[in-house]
């Protein structure tokens, strides 16, 4: 019978990336709960020293796919060698980030697998041979709770940032190479490269304090509200991605999973409503405020100090208070 | 080339839920709808491709009888027929069942490239562009920012996290998952709404994929929404409401208090 949870770890640039970690975290929890055993499937070519770092983990086997054709993560390469792993481990859940190869990969798995697939979710629990999941959905501001059941097992995604990285620590994994087999001429996409971000205008992550605007400005010609404030605070303009896809400010100003992590003494949010993705780049900041016509809006969740409003009225006012 | 688009309506998420009686939806009387953010790239993408490479662009929803207004503004923007598969179920939770019916219909109609969102603004499952790839068996690409079609080869910027773009190329027929900004969405202009407004819609109904009812696939596994709830606030900020030259005058002297003016 299935049992047990197995992880496929995402590396890039030669490190294990940070969510893989999160779902070791979350793995374990589950199957000290529900029983079996907590594998870490790791795809690759000359991965030898991440097993290793992985093995230093609390997980009890990592199972390493080594084969020149899995040197970039291919959804057909991975695929294939995950059959191998898969054989071997007999899983109930197999766990990802949703990450981008996340969404990439997951849905896939479950349609060539015909597997349920319960992605982006900020819990999971198993009961019996089945899963519960717990999602937000509707801009975080509803939550679900779904039942999967009757299948030989599931695949899930967690949401990045849901739970703390595993630390370092526990017995010591085996770790064991897995015979995979990948046909070549099965994988149809080629990975060409990799093109990192051009040189930013400003770098919105050293900046002290950071006005960031979102889709409620309205408009282009609005946006010298928040450049003014960000002026008069000594601080730099940052942006939500519909402003940078617009091209109303440039995409080195954007804040989020797909922009810069910002780590600022003072962030504030005008007309931003903090989907997860934005959320992910801002939440460390010192003191957050957000300003937002919704008060149901979910950046009031990770706010220090929250106005309902319409920034239109509070930024005028706000300068005006300040210099009076 | 043929392109086939996959639009979704979303409600509006600006606005404030209610849970419905049932405790397994939302309250959906009151709600407004819009189509899901990045399938209006999705659909810019597709237009885009057939003005540059001849061919006819599809736009396709799984929906109830209301989606037929977001067809019809796909056709005022540049899709040339528009294709509702009538699955009445309003929340449509199961995207696995809702990913292999809008496959079944797509293996109707002739194509070179399906086209979706990355995810969908309601749900953000990411769940129903690589899955639908799957039934339909072609090679897919997500979260895509840049594609140029060179014969039967794709190349393609997929984003990664942090603003890295990976490059890679794939092989038509293809499906891929469209991410906002990779273009400018153009607006509809007068006359193209005025006759959209009188195109017609397709229509697919179970009978015409050869099934009884939509049930048939569901999967071949237990799927059950359990409970719909609003989730316990873990907000501990400090609310100021009211009028905006009061809230700012709040915000002011916190500023000025936590030492971020120093005058000037
Ligand atoms: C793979 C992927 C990566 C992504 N990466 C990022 C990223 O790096 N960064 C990012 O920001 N997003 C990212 N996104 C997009 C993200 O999911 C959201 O769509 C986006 O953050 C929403 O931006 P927003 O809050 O400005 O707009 P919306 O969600 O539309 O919110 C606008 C808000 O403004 C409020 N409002 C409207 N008018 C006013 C007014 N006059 N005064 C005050 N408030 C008003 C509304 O109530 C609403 O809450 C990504 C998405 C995907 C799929």
């Amino acid at each position: 019978m299935p049992q047990g949870v197995l992880i496929v770890a995402e590396h890039r640039d030669g490190k294990i990336q940070g969510p893989t970690l999160e779902m070791v975290a979350k793995g374990r929890d589950l199957v000290s709960k529900h029983g079996g055993k907590l594998s870490v499937a790791l795809f690759g070519h000359g991965v030898d020293a991440l097993a290793e770092e992985l093995a230093q983990y609390p997980v009890d086997q990592v199972l390493v796919g080594e084969n020149e054709t899995l040197k970039s993560y291919t959804p057909e390469g991975y695929s294939q060698a995950l059959k191998a792993v898969v054989d071997q481990a007999d899983p109930l859940v197999i766990l990802m980030a949703h990450t981008t190869q996340g969404y990439d990969f997951a849905p896939r798995l479950a349609a060539d697998w015909n597997l349920p697939l319960a992605s982006g979710c900020v819990d999971v629990a198993v009961e019996g041979q089945g899963i519960v999941v717990t999602r937000r959905v509707l801009n975080e501001k509803i939550a679900v709770d779904l039942e999967f059941g009757g299948a030989p097992r599931y695949v899930v995604t967690i949401r990045a940032a849901t739970f703390k990285p595993a630390e370092k620590g526990g017995a010591g994994a085996q770790v064991q190479k897995v015979a995979v087999q990948v046909d070549a001429a099965k994988i149809i996409r080629k990975v060409l490269g990799v093109e990192k971000p051009q040189v930013a205008d400003v770098d919105i992550t050293a900046a002290d304090v950071v006005v960031a605007v979102g889709r409620g400005i309205g408009k282009k010609e609005n946006l010298v509200l928040v450049q003014d404030l960000a002026k008069m605070l000594g601080g730099v303009v940052g942006a939500s991605r519909p402003i940078t896809d617009a091209e109303w400010l440039p995409k080195s100003r954007q804040v989020g999973q797909s922009g810069k992590t910002i780590k600022a003494k003072l962030y504030i949010g005008c007309g931003i409503s903090g989907a997860m993705q934005h959320v992910a780049g801002m939440k460390d900041s010192g003191l957050i405020i957000a300003i937002n016509t919704d008060p149901s809006a979910p950046i009031f969740e990770y706010a220090h100090y929250g106005v309902v409003g319409n920034i239109l009225e509070v930024l005028p006012s706000l300068m005006k208070s300040l210099k009076s | 080339m043929n392109i086939i688009v996959c639009l979704k309506q979303v409600p509006n998420p600006d606005l404030q839920f209610q849970i419905a009686p049932s405790g397994t939806d939302i309250k959906r009387d009151t709600l407004n709808y819009k189509v899901n953010g990045c399938d209006e790239y999705a659909l810019e993408e597709a237009v885009r491709l057939k003005e540059k490479l001849k061919g006819k662009v599809t736009a396709i929803t799984v929906g109830p009888k209301r989606t037929e207004q977001m067809l019809r503004e796909a056709m005022a923007k540049g899709a040339d027929e528009a294709v509702r598969v009538s699955y009445e179920d309003p929340a449509a939770l199961n995207s696995y069942q809702v990913s292999k019916i809008l496959a079944e219909a797509i293996k109707k109609i002739p194509h070179d490239l399906v086209l979706t969102g990355v995810q969908s603004d309601d749900y953000i499952y990411s769940q129903t562009g690589a899955m639908m790839a799957g039934f339909l068996s072609c090679p897919h690409v997500s979260v895509v920012t840049k594609v140029t079609v060179e014969g039967q080869n794709l190349k393609i910027n997929r984003e990664l996290e942090g603003g890295d773009q990976e490059i890679v190329s794939t092989k038509l027929p293809a499906l891929l998952t469209i991410q906002s900004g990779i273009n400018q969405p153009r607006y509809a202009p007068l006359p193209a709404v005025m006759k959209a407004a009188r195109a017609p819609i397709r229509e697919i109904k179970p009978q015409d994929v050869g099934a009884q009812s939509w049930d048939q696939f569901a999967g071949g596994f237990q799927f059950k929404v359990r409970k719909v709830y609003l989730p316990p606030s873990r907000g501990k900020a400090e609310m100021f409401t009211g009028k905006a030259s009061d809230t700012a005058a709040k915000v002011a002297q916190l500023l000025k208090d936590k030492g971020f003016w120093r005058g000037g």
